[in-house]
């Protein structure tokens, strides 16, 4: 009887922290999250264009590492964004940076080739990125 | 000469329309759900909005998915089991101002709107009224709205398990800074 007490008493902890750990479970950590798809800014935001609701079931919180040219960097709120040249008149592909990792820099000369690994969260005028950590 | 003068003109007051637009792709939309045992609130850096200052209509939309939670797990159930973003991956707003004649986007000052239009969560559309801010400094002109929704009209479920964790009605917070949409 004491023995089942115990058995219990160990589990209702063990799930209590199970629990607990679920719940406070972290973000995934973009900086070591591996990219399931590599491309260019341009590809990514003609395959929206195209067919948004196919581009939608490929991409949609998928990690997706593009390469593009800087058109614009902002700062707002202490969030950082950089806009990706990608052919579009009106669009483009726009990283957020990630607010949990710490990143190299936040500066992005316009016109400079970069990198960026993101989620990808889908398409409005731009195809938006979040989650950002710069790729070398 | 003449003729080419009134043209000349109506180029200008044709271009001078134009010029009402005004739009972002930048604006913070942000909810709150404040129970007595859990306070979550969620932002979004990236709504889009366009506004026609001739006409007072206003359009909004945002992605489910660029809704950022402080902890993961809620985030998680947000997207996968209330939001259902992979089905449902935008919201928006559809809108007009409805006192438009009180406005002066031409002049300084903090003018209040009423706003009218169909706001689309979760693949459920309804009619909405409410008021929102509009400050016109210097030229440049930024919105902002504080409205609640009630979960249940647009179709989404909350679990019994957590039905006291997650506030019935959610508050919703707008704030959008305009830029000149040139073209």
């Amino acid at each position: 009887m004491k023995n089942i007490l115990i058995i219990i008493g160990v589990l209702a902890v063990a799930g209590g922290i199970g629990a607990y750990m679920l719940y406070n479970k972290p973000h995934q950590n973009m900086e070591k999250a591996k990219a399931a798809f590599e491309m260019s800014a341009e590809s990514l935001f003609s395959e929206y264009e195209t067919d948004e609701s196919a581009a939608d079931a490929k991409y949609l919180d998928q990690i997706v590492q593009v390469q593009g040219q800087v058109k614009e960097v902002t700062k707002e709120n202490g969030i950082v964004s950089v806009s990706l040249e990608a052919g579009g008149l009106m669009g483009g592909v726009n990283c957020e940076l990630d607010e949990l990792t710490k990143h190299a820099r936040t500066d992005f000369q316009e016109g400079e080739t970069v990198q960026f690994k993101c989620l990808c969260t889908g398409m409005l005028m731009d195809v938006v990125l979040v989650r950002c950590v710069e790729q070398q | 000469m003449k003729q080419s003068l009134v043209f000349m003109l109506a180029l200008l007051s044709v271009s001078a329309i134009h010029a009402q637009k005004y739009f972002t792709k930048a604006g913070n939309i942000a909810f709150f759900s404040d129970t007595a045992l859990e306070k979550i609130e969620a932002h979004n850096y990236k709504a889009t909005s366009v506004i026609d200052l001739t006409s007072g209509q206003m359009e909004f939309a945002v992605l489910i998915k660029a809704f950022q939670f402080e902890k993961a797990l809620m985030q998680e159930h947000f997207n996968e089991n209330y939001m259902e973003s992979d089905k449902f991956p935008k919201a928006t707003f559809k809108g007009e101002i409805q006192n438009l004649s009180d406005i002066n986007f031409k002049k300084d000052g903090d003018y209040t709107a009423k706003i009218k239009g169909k706001l689309t969560i979760h693949g459920v559309t309804k009619d909405i009224e409410t008021t929102g801010t509009f400050n016109v400094k210097s030229g440049k002109i930024s919105a902002s709205s504080v409205f609640n929704v009630l979960v249940a009209d647009y179709g989404i479920k909350i679990p019994t398990v957590v039905k006291d964790n997650v506030a019935k009605e959610v508050k919703i917070e707008v704030n959008i800074d305009y830029e000149e949409l040139k073209g």
